[in-house]
């Protein structure tokens, strides 16, 4: 067919006009798109008050407190009363809880401290500003020795570890490779570091050895991160806090008409948020035993001041050096990465631990550590504040973590609670980590509004159903059934039963020891390591990883100080074996980085493995 | 065809001027020295100056001499009305627009309402401006607060959540 030059003209214009209107379009078409996409609801909302937390939901009812299930298994039982421990009574400041350092005490510790092989218990006492001033007697620490079958002795005036100073946290380590664990109490004040003697008495040797912190400290850890074989410890600080010039206490706000600090529009305690908080602290051990402070040069020292609540050396990724985590309040969570050259790179952002999936900062307060999907990668379990959830990291490997908590069934239901010592433990023996939250909150008003949370409230205990969480009911009547306000928390298998039995500190009331009841038919292993010193292993094997592995099960167990929050779970590690009556393979990553392999000839008893010298 | 060359001519300089302004006003995302260098530490807002939460703060230049400035600030201090709408800052120091709406010159608080918009105010509390947020789901390391390089402009993101901000 032909046309004209004219009518060829025309159709060229048409043609250029259609290619312009289409160069238009596509210019045009994305913004009004845009314009027209529709407004969504925010996912993050900027908190309320004086922490970082959620969107204010509201419940008809309390979540926290009073949830019972007339089909749960028994799992614990209450045995307190049948020891001394009920007559400890935590204080920390008044009732009221006008003012921040009222509230986040007192950390626990599970640890064998006369070496008899029967874990013992200390618990971290707070004070009052009464008692500061010398005005009244302070509030005592105390430890208590394992006389064996739930028989405890108090033993806290003959070992020297009252403490007396208003304490938030405890964390165990043999700093001096003398093979007799040590403790490190962080306090709001003058730190303490008890040598222990060896002959059941312990000396306070901070200043001495240059530990001595002032400020504010909180969950400490141990570990030998550029490794010489001398432990090293690291501090987080909270809050700056002058006692002379103290925020307005929510009293003082409503007598004076002035708003105050609010939560949910109601007066409450002011802090952390709109306080200058604390930078951190690593100590480094000499070859002579004292410390020197080297968070600056070591890239620790949180110049940003975020509020530290709990640490840990861990082995975050396959290299033979200690990371560290820390845990931050209401500001966001460092993950430091171990360089090997006596300094670490935070990469709390770019790993994912730093916020929550959502992007969104979290009033972060306790830790837990451990390989919750046996995948052989360390991942952490996070407590928040109310109105917001606890957070699961899954370790994906090169420094990335992933936000896990609603697929792993561990968002929803911690919602209304306030957690804080959080720990993983396998309570029925199966080979899978189950976790056990403490929580309470920090304001006492809460039991005056319809929020769904309370003050006391109950503990979350989770079982493990091959890499996802459900919540073990709590059989009415029974010790879960129970609310506390509750802080520390420390784990170990306190009767050698095999089966793990766990404490837990309260703020202002008696602690609750809690005997492992569960009826299992799960196998287990204890391991206690000790290290080579000659190797540039730390004596107690702290930073020591483990592999146990029957048929094609493969389970991590780490040596551990700190985390769970401002608390210490025994050093001897728990291996639950399920239906298996022999172990194949159990693979020790020594502190030094050499790795040795152990045949274990019986299950179901504690292993004490020397680090061979060759 | 003349018809036609001279609209081909016109269109040309059009895109050609378009092309060197966007050349000349693209969108830098500022970091490291640059972006403290610009950053105010405390806000003006509302009857009271709050501490700039620096870790969440953000700059971009348009061109090479007109910034944009966001942060998100300590709000502990304000009232609960006052937290519930507010949560930062916003500096230009030349006219922009916000996904198309435009904003002079000026300093601003903003916030992010429950209704899924972003709300500028006069630094009196009173409301400016609302423009709807959009989602990115792909998102791979939300932030509480950074800029991005955007086709048009900067995105300003809160979390997942973010406006187009573009020169004018």
């Amino acid at each position: 067919m032909w046309s004209s030059p004219r009518s060829k003209i025309r159709r060229r214009h048409n043609l250029f006009s259609k290619l312009v209107l289409v160069v238009c379009c596509s210019i045009l078409v994305p913004f009004v798109l845009l314009a027209q996409t529709p407004p969504q609801k925010p996912d993050a909302q900027e908190p309320m008050g004086g922490v970082k937390t959620g969107p204010a939901l509201t419940y008809t009812s309390r979540r926290t407190v009073g949830i019972t299930d007339p089909n749960a298994p028994v799992i614990f039982e209450d045995v307190t009363d049948k020891t001394p421990l009920a007559n400890f009574r935590h204080r920390s400041g008044e009732a009221a809880k006008d003012y921040i350092f009222d509230t986040p005490s007192g950390g626990a510790a599970i640890f064998d401290y006369d070496s008899d092989g029967r874990p013992d218990i200390y618990l971290v006492n707070g004070s009052t500003s009464a008692a500061m001033r010398g005005k009244e007697k302070a509030p005592r620490a105390a430890l208590y020795r394992n006389l064996g079958n739930w028989k405890f002795e108090e033993v806290t005036d003959k070992a020297g570890v009252a403490n007396e100073r208003w304490g938030f946290s405890v964390a165990a380590g043999d700093y001096n490779n003398d093979g007799r664990p040590d403790m490190f109490v962080g306090n709001f004040g003058v730190s303490r570091l008890y040598r222990n003697n060896g002959d059941g008495t312990f000396t306070d040797v901070a200043e001495k050895l240059g530990v001595a912190r002032k400020g504010w400290s909180t969950g400490a850890s141990w570990g030998d991160y550029d490794g010489d074989g001398r432990l090293d410890l690291f501090v987080p600080g909270y809050v700056q806090i002058d006692l002379g010039n103290l925020p307005p206490s929510p009293s003082e706000a409503i007598k004076s008409g002035n708003a105050g600090c609010q939560f949910r529009g109601v007066p409450v305690m002011c802090g952390p948020r709109g306080l200058t908080g604390e930078g951190d602290t690593l100590y480094h051990q000499k070859a002579d035993g004292t410390f020197e402070d080297v968070s600056v040069k070591a890239g620790v020292n949180d110049p940003e001041k975020f509020y530290g609540f709990c640490s840990a050396f861990v082995h975050v990724n396959d290299d033979k050096l200690l990371d560290l985590i820390v845990v931050n309040d209401s500001t966001p969570n460092q993950l430091y990465i171990n360089k090997g050259d006596g300094a670490f790179e935070e990469r709390g952002y770019p790993s994912g631990l730093a916020l929550n999936e959502n992007g969104r900062e979290q009033a972060g307060m306790g830790l837990a550590v451990g390989d919750y999907d046996n995948d052989g990668l360390v991942d952490f379990h996070i407590t928040n504040f109310s109105d917001d959830s606890n957070v699961l990291y899954h370790n994906d490997g090169d420094n990335n973590f992933t936000d896990v908590t609603f697929q792993a069934g561990l968002g929803e239901v911690s919602i209304p609670f306030l957690g804080w010592g959080t720990s993983f433990l396998d309570f029925d023996n199966d080979g899978w980590q189950d976790l056990f939250v403490v929580n309470g909150h920090v304001y006492p008003v809460v039991d005056t509004q319809q929020w769904g949370t309370s003050y006391a409230q109950q503990a979350l205990l989770f079982r493990n159903l091959k890499g996802k969480f459900e919540r073990v009911g709590a059989p009415p009547g029974n010790v879960l059934a129970n609310a506390w306000p509750g802080r520390g928390l420390a784990i170990g298998d306190l009767d050698g039963d095999g089966r793990e039995d766990l404490v837990i500190n309260n703020l202002d009331a008696k602690p609750v020891l809690l005997r492992n009841v569960a009826s299992t038919t799960g196998h287990w292993l204890g391991l206690r390591l000790i290290g080579d010193v000659a190797k540039k292993s730390p004596r107690d094997a702290i930073g020591a990883v483990v592999y146990l592995t029957t048929g094609n099960f493969r389970q991590r167990r780490d040596v551990l100080s700190g985390a769970v929050y401002c608390s210490q779970n025994d050093l001897t590690l728990h291996f639950g074996l399920g239906a298996a009556t022999k172990v194949d393979k159990l693979e020790i990553k020594w502190p030094d980085g050499s790795t040795e392999l152990i045949d274990v000839r019986a299950v179901d008893r504690v292993m004490t493995i020397t680090q061979r010298s060759k | 065809m003349k018809h036609a060359l001279k609209l081909f001519s016109v269109t040309l300089a059009l895109f050609a001027i378009a092309g060197f302004a966007t050349a000349q006003e693209r969108a830098t995302v500022l970091a490291g020295a640059e972006l403290t260098r610009v950053v105010p530490t405390g806000f003006y807002f509302q009857g009271l100056s709050a501490p700039t939460q620096m870790r969440n703060t953000a700059a971009a230049r348009f061109g090479t001499t007109r910034f944009v400035i966001a942060g998100l600030v300590d709000t502990s201090g304000y009232s609960a009305d006052v937290r519930e709408k507010y949560v930062g800052f916003l500096i230009t120091d030349s006219e922009i627009t916000l996904n198309g709406e435009s904003l002079p010159a000026g300093a601003y608080g903003f916030g992010f309402g429950t209704e899924g918009k972003l709300t500028v105010m006069d630094l009196a509390g009173k409301n400016l401006l609302s423009v709807p947020i959009t989602n990115d789901k792909e998102m791979r390391r939300p932030r509480p607060l950074m800029m991005s390089a955007d086709a048009g402009g900067v995105r300003l993101y809160n979390g997942r959540n973010y406006v187009v901000i573009a020169a004018k």
